[in-house]
């Protein structure tokens, strides 16, 4: 005679089920609350997520101001200690650094022409970088590189959203005081390119794995990868000390 | 006579297979509540140690660097990872912490709370992977696994814990 299973009431089982309920009903407050929160106190501007399309501002910068360029390099060129930025202007983090701790190494060690500052472009994030990049590159050869730069990321845009807009570059030209027709011109020369070419080369050669990263090189020594913690003056302070105390 | 012995005797079969069938019921619902204490610790802690990275990566942005494949730096620097100053990333750390000390504590209340925590998770990580997908257009790897494999993780095995037999 086989024996059948007893139907026996699971013990408990009523105030498991009022527990989950709970549990729902809690976790549904909680849901809410956070949503709304996030919706009504996110922080920041969100500068990133709207491509600024038209009328857009430039304020150029005065952090530059008096300090000599020569196409990639900003600062004074006897200096023996350079500072080599890999970056990607659709890069957020580039656009932080840019913010947080370039205007400090401008002020602290270009600027009295301790240290001298190369840029070296990427256009890994998409079509929006390849464009700024060569404007940017054009834009050197009117003296003004580092300026361009700084006016695309204050107006950096969502990735590959088609932020690099032929009105916003010729608003940024406009303010800087550059000719607009040879700009143009030189962002679709054959220069422009080979430049870009080059930095992604070197980029390669280095093993660069993504923006910004950095590279000090002491005089005509092979240049040494660089990892500030922040973007804070003091992590900068201590790299490029030392690497004056080498030189 | 004997038909009577033999009802008996089945009888007695009966009893001894209830008995036994109780008992090791008793036993495995014991042992499945060991083995999802330790899940719920274990998913816990992963989520716990992704929620540490990115709240890192969120106060030290020089550790995070744009690459090619990835969205994680957009992500990390839209206004959606910030509540009121407060890190997205350091509200799951906080989370996660709580659920560890919930099951330390481990009484009835505690595992609804943990449930609760776990519940609000997988919705609040629906509402951040739309946010990815319908407005900031980029995604952050890291997130993702959390919002789709450690949270509804998390959710399965502390809600198993509020239903099941003790």
């Amino acid at each position: 005679m086989a024996s059948q299973p007893r139907a026996t009431p699971p013990s408990g089982a009523g105030p498991r089920n009022r527990n989950l309920l709970i549990a729902a009903a809690g976790a549904a407050i909680v849901v809410i609350a956070l949503v709304a929160a996030s919706l009504l106190l996110r922080g920041g501007d969100d500068d990133t997520e709207a491509a600024p399309t038209t009328g857009t501002t430039v304020s150029p910068s005065t952090l530059l101001d008096g300090i000599p360029q020569d196409r990639a390099v900003l600062g004074n060129e006897s200096a023996t200690v350079t500072l080599i930025q890999f970056e990607d202007l659709q890069c957020p983090i580039c656009k932080r650094y840019q913010e947080e701790g370039f205007p400090g190494i401008v002020e602290e060690y270009v600027r009295p022409g301790k240290v001298k500052v190369r840029f070296s472009g990427l256009a890994f994030i998409g079509p929006d970088s390849e464009k700024a990049l060569l404007h940017v590159l054009a834009a050197g050869d009117q003296g003004k590189l580092f300026q361009f730069a700084d006016a695309l990321y204050q107006n950096q845009g969502a990735e590959n959203s088609g932020w690099v807009t032929d009105g916003l570059l010729e608003r940024i030209s406009g303010e800087l005081g550059l000719n607009w027709q040879k700009l143009q011109k030189d962002a679709d020369g054959p220069a422009a390119l080979q430049q870009a070419n080059s930095m992604a080369s070197e980029a390669e050669q280095r093993g660069v794995p993504g923006t910004p990263w950095f590279y000090v090189q002491v005089g005509d020594g092979v240049p040494y990868q660089v990892r500030p913690g922040s973007f804070e003056i003091e992590e900068f302070r201590q790299i490029l000390d030392d690497a004056l105390s080498g030189s | 006579m004997r038909g009577r012995r033999e009802l008996r005797y089945a009888a007695h079969i009966e009893a001894t297979e209830d008995e036994a069938a109780r008992r090791s019921a008793l036993s495995a619902s014991m042992v499945s509540d060991r083995a999802l204490r330790l899940a719920v610790a274990a998913v816990a802690l992963a989520g716990a140690c992704v929620a540490g990275y990115l709240t890192y990566v969120h106060y030290r942005p020089a550790a995070l660097v744009c690459t090619g494949g990835g969205g994680c730096e957009t992500v990390q620097e839209s206004s959606y990872a910030d509540i009121a100053g407060l890190p997205v990333a350091l509200l799951g750390l906080l989370a996660y912490l709580a659920v560890l000390g919930l099951l330390a504590w481990d009484t009835e209340l505690a595992r609804t709370l943990a449930a609760t925590i776990a519940l609000g998770a997988v919705g609040f990580a629906i509402y951040l992977v739309s946010v990815q997908a319908f407005v900031i257009d980029a995604w952050c790897v890291w997130c993702l696994v959390n919002d789709l494999v450690i949270v509804p993780l998390l959710a399965v095995s502390t809600v198993l814990r509020v239903v099941r037999p003790r």
